[in-house]
């Protein structure tokens, strides 16, 4: 009974709850098996699989796999300007992070600092709505924009300032580049507006009395609090737009692809082996960047704003 | 969270240069939509905008006639239920075992929220070559299994957030009352979640009604709806094609607002 007492003198937060695993450890890992046992046989088994089988060759006869040990498949990733496909999708992936970090971080600095709760809560509300929505259609959408006959050739022409449609709007890396940062700006806003909401208001004011002004604040105090937002925000997008293929194959030119393209096109030629090993090699090297940011910034650290 | 305007007064410019970027960033993500919206609403085959007295749901009709478009509808409706049905028992589950654990917390949360980050190509491609390895053949049952991956992470997030809300006191209070562990679960922490966990749920199937690149891999014959769509897009724009745009972006949009504005009565009652 004292023990108990004692027990629940401890302060409560931010530890760990004691509602259910305080007398009874096991609970945590029993309740985290479910999610375990989904992330394991339906993520982790299977990437395994196709990392093992990307070692293995085609089979002609019954256009599937057989265990015959080979190097080819990432003898074949430098062939016929895959390597390029690699590199293109990064620089755009990077491109596209850093334009959606340059518009997140004001975004969420009107947020965190400059609004009142009820607007900031509107804000938050309309940067996550659209991940709710039809990625296809967002991207569809912008046809209807930057098209020969969408709404801004049509003002251009309408106003004389130009004879004949922009021809570089639509199917265009610009029209891939704005679709993707449109689409993904929400993962850019909110680790940094987690980051924005661990600032301590006592310290902006103290500075703020000290006589410093909105850019020094901003400079000096904001920037490096939340700057393991910003890298975290950067680093969302950065991988999501890695996997994507949907802005590229409606809003991208001919011959604009990706790496997720490319590996439908591989399976179109039943190159199991080709795609398990560009698929291998993208997951390690996210894995990898995932490890090293979360080294770095302790990421799982951006939840606690959340009161998590 | 606490959201209280930090910065007041002077702001030499900055807080006009930060808001228009915010107006800005607002447009790119809803302007197209919008014009999509009003587009959909013209009666004429040709595409643009007609004044507000021609608005015309004729293609929204015209879309009830589409044996293929149903056929899709149904599809979807049933991987996202079942999706839906699935990751908000294991994400409530999660993130009850992330309140409860006291070391290797950062390391489970982030395991389960990585798989937001494995693009939808390779996990489609991965759970494919193995499902078939394995003798399941595809159908609306395999999408559902990969999109449960894909759902997951944000379902135990919404748990999570919702748990937060339990104070530990109010739990304390059932149990010195006399309620065991799963009594005050069930009579406490439940109702007090109800909110969220209907959000997991919502969350999860619209996720999972708008998600292709996955379905692409793991359908079977029958078509989901983003892969009708993705293929009526690439085979020429119709009017019909508008209308289905927009009815699926009212309806995703309409359930997110509603879930937001109930969130927001839900904290100035508090």
């Amino acid at each position: 009974m004292v023990a108990e007492i004692e027990e629940r003198v401890v302060p409560h937060e931010p530890g760990p709850d004691e509602s259910v695993g305080a007398r009874w450890r096991p609970a945590g890992f029993l309740l985290a098996l479910p999610s375990l046992a989904v992330f394991v046989g339906v993520g982790f088994i299977p990437l395994a699989l196709i990392a093992m089988w990307s070692f293995w060759s085609f089979d002609p006869d019954t256009y599937w796999i057989k265990p015959a040990w080979s190097f080819a498949s990432y003898a074949a990733l430098l062939e016929n300007g895959r390597a390029t496909v690699f590199l293109r999708t990064a620089g755009l992936a990077a491109l596209t992070a850093t334009a959606s970090t340059l518009l997140a971080v004001p975004a969420a600095a009107v947020v965190g600092l400059l609004s009142g709760p009820r607007r900031a809560a509107l804000l938050l509300a309309l940067f996550t709505i659209p991940f709710f929505t039809s990625g296809l259609v967002r991207a569809f959408a912008w046809r209807l924009v930057l098209g020969r006959q969408g709404v801004i050739n049509n003002a251009l022409m309408s106003l004389g300032i130009v004879e004949t449609p922009v021809e570089w709007l639509l199917f265009s890396d610009f029209a891939v580049l704005l679709g993707m940062v449109a689409a993904y700006l929400p993962f850019a806003i909110v680790p940094i507006v987690l980051a924005f909401a661990r600032i301590e208001h006592s310290v902006i004011r103290a500075s703020q009395d000290l006589g410093a002004g909105f850019w020094t604040v901003l400079a000096t105090i904001v920037l490096p609090l939340v700057l393991p937002g910003i890298v975290a925000g950067f680093l969302f997008v950065f991988v999501v737009a890695v996997g994507t293929s949907m802005e590229i194959q409606l809003l991208g030119g001919a011959g604009a692809s990706s790496i997720s393209i490319m590996i439908n096109d591989v399976l179109r030629v039943v190159n199991f082996p080709l795609a398990f090993a560009i698929a291998t090699v993208v997951i390690t090297l996210l894995t990898v960047l995932i490890i090293i940011a979360n080294r770095a910034l302790r990421l799982s650290r951006l939840f606690e704003s959340l009161g998590i | 969270m606490s959201f209280d305007p930090i910065v007041t007064g002077r702001t030499s410019g900055g807080r006009l240069l930060f808001t228009t970027i915010t107006a800005l960033s607002l447009a790119i993500m809803y302007a197209p939509v919008l014009y999509l919206l009003l587009a959909s609403l013209n009666p004429d085959a040709q595409l643009g905008l007609v004044p507000p007295s021609r608005y015309s749901l004729k293609w929204y009709f015209a879309l009830l006639d589409d044996g293929r478009l149903a056929g899709a509808l149904k599809e979807s409706a049933l991987v996202g239920l079942a999706t839906a049905a699935l990751a908000t028992p294991i994400g409530l589950s999660a993130a009850l075992a992330y309140r409860a654990m006291t070391r290797l917390r950062g390391v489970f949360l982030l395991v389960i929220l990585s798989a937001m980050f494995v693009p939808g190509t390779i996990e489609g491609l991965g759970l494919s070559a193995t499902l078939r390895v394995v003798g399941l053949a595809p159908s609306w049952v395999t999408i559902a299994i990969g999109h449960l991956l894909w759902t997951l992470p944000f379902a135990a997030v919404v748990s999570l957030i919702g748990l937060s809300a339990v104070r530990p006191s109010t739990i304390a209070a059932a149990r010195d009352l006399g309620a065991g562990p799963i009594r005050a679960f069930v009579d406490i922490t439940l109702p007090l979640m109800r909110t969220n966990l209907i959000s997991s749920f919502v969350f999860a199937f619209l996720l999972s009604l708008n998600e292709q690149a996955r379905a692409y891999y793991l359908a079977g014959r029958q078509n989901t709806l983003p892969l009708y769509m993705f293929g009526a897009m690439n085979s020429g724009a119709s009017p019909t094609i508008y209308a289905f745009s927009g009815a699926i972006i009212v309806i995703s949009v309409a359930v997110v607002a509603l879930f937001f504005a109930g969130l927001v009565g839900q904290q100035s009652r508090r």
